[in-house]
């Protein structure tokens, strides 16, 4: 698919998950709908990963570029980031390894039960 | 002239993709991890509107334009979401409680943190993600209120954290397996920790990249129940 087409294609997956995100009831961010929404497309074979790839390329190779504008705009919020700054530092440092010891210790405990079960079918 | 300047969008296009392509550049040079170039881009672009007395609307004229992309980027997401459904497949059980199991720690952790201290809601909101990929950890920070910025700051730190001490956590934490080790860093380092995970083995990088886009669907649902 010629780029333009790509663009197109993309674009037009997140337009409708646009309108669709203002339908639903709750607010459900429209780009991660529009994710679904590209998944989705890509189960059914409607699209083809290859048919995007340049443009795939292009963004999730320069992802962190489009975060800048974001990231910038936290000049027009010091007052309320200075105020929280050591409370959102420590948080963010103090539940990363809660997260990897609840995650490792379930997928270990799941694997152990799954293994288990899958024994004793092979011995039946 | 300055007037022109200033008032074009092309003077927050440019002022974004050079300084990205310098942090890039530099990350590229040090290979260390805090020479990142989102972090470095960030911090020449705010420098440069500080120092010279640049209002911040002059900049997000074209600033915007980027920003706008950040739609379609989080929905290519999904090709990687897509190109590992066999594995995803392979692995379901695991995947789905480990990841479920790791985002509902995490949001309800950093609720509680911030609610014993007193966070303000335009930041809690913004903190709640921080376990996701940025692109989605903003999409669900700016659906609930939450400043973007903040959002991506904790995202890097959590990020960060994990890239830096995977290998130290699954020796303390005593995960030994090396599916739950991916996993695990998957879910509270996303892209950052992947990059590790990669060091410490084929599954645990496969495991870690799976858990990016899992445990961001189901943060993105978690957050629709979750008030602040």
């Amino acid at each position: 698919m010629p780029v333009a087409a790509q663009l197109c294609v993309i674009f037009a997956v997140c337009l409708v998950s646009e309108g669709l995100s203002a339908l639903l009831p709750f607010s459900f961010p429209a780009s991660v709908l529009a994710m679904v929404v590209l998944l989705l497309l890509l189960l059914c074979k409607a699209l083809k990963p290859r048919q995007l790839q340049q443009t795939a390329n292009f963004l999730l190779g320069n992802m962190p570029l489009f975060f800048v504008p974001a990231c910038v705009g936290i000049i027009r919020y010091t007052d309320v980031l200075f105020q929280n700054f050591w409370a959102v530092v420590l948080i963010s440092l103090l539940t990363t390894p809660l997260v990897f010891f609840v995650t490792g210790h379930v997928v270990q405990l799941t694997l152990k039960w799954v293994r288990r079960k899958e024994e004793a079918q092979s011995h039946d | 002239m300055i007037e022109a300047f200033l008032s074009s969008p092309f003077f927050g296009l440019t002022l974004c993709l050079a300084t990205y392509l310098l942090g890039k550049w530099i990350q590229n040079k040090t290979g260390w991890l805090l020479a990142n170039p989102l972090l470095i881009s960030v911090a020449l672009c705010i420098a440069v509107l500080v120092l010279l007395g640049i209002p911040y609307e002059s900049f997000a004229k074209g600033a915007d334009v980027i920003n706008w992309m950040l739609g379609p980027v989080t929905a290519l997401l999904a090709l990687g979401i897509y190109n590992q459904r066999k594995i995803l497949k392979q692995y379901f059980l695991p995947v789905l409680l480990g990841c479920l199991a790791g985002s509902v720690t995490s949001m309800l952790s950093v609720l509680a943190l911030c609610k014993a201290f007193g966070v303000d809601q335009a930041v809690t909101a913004a903190m709640l993600p921080k376990s996701c990929t940025t692109p989605i950890a903003i999409g669900i920070a700016e659906s609930h209120g939450g400043l973007a910025a903040i959002a991506a700051a904790c995202v890097m730190i959590a990020g960060v954290t994990g890239a830096l001490c995977a290998p130290l956590f699954a020796k303390w934490l005593r995960i030994q397996d090396p599916v739950a080790q991916g996993l695990a860093t998957g879910a509270c380092s996303h892209a950052l920790g992947t990059t590790k995970a990669r060091e410490m083995g084929e599954i645990q990088g496969a495991m870690s990249s799976i858990a990016i886009g899992v445990c961001g669907l189901i943060s993105v649902i978690l957050s629709l129940f979750l008030s602040c």
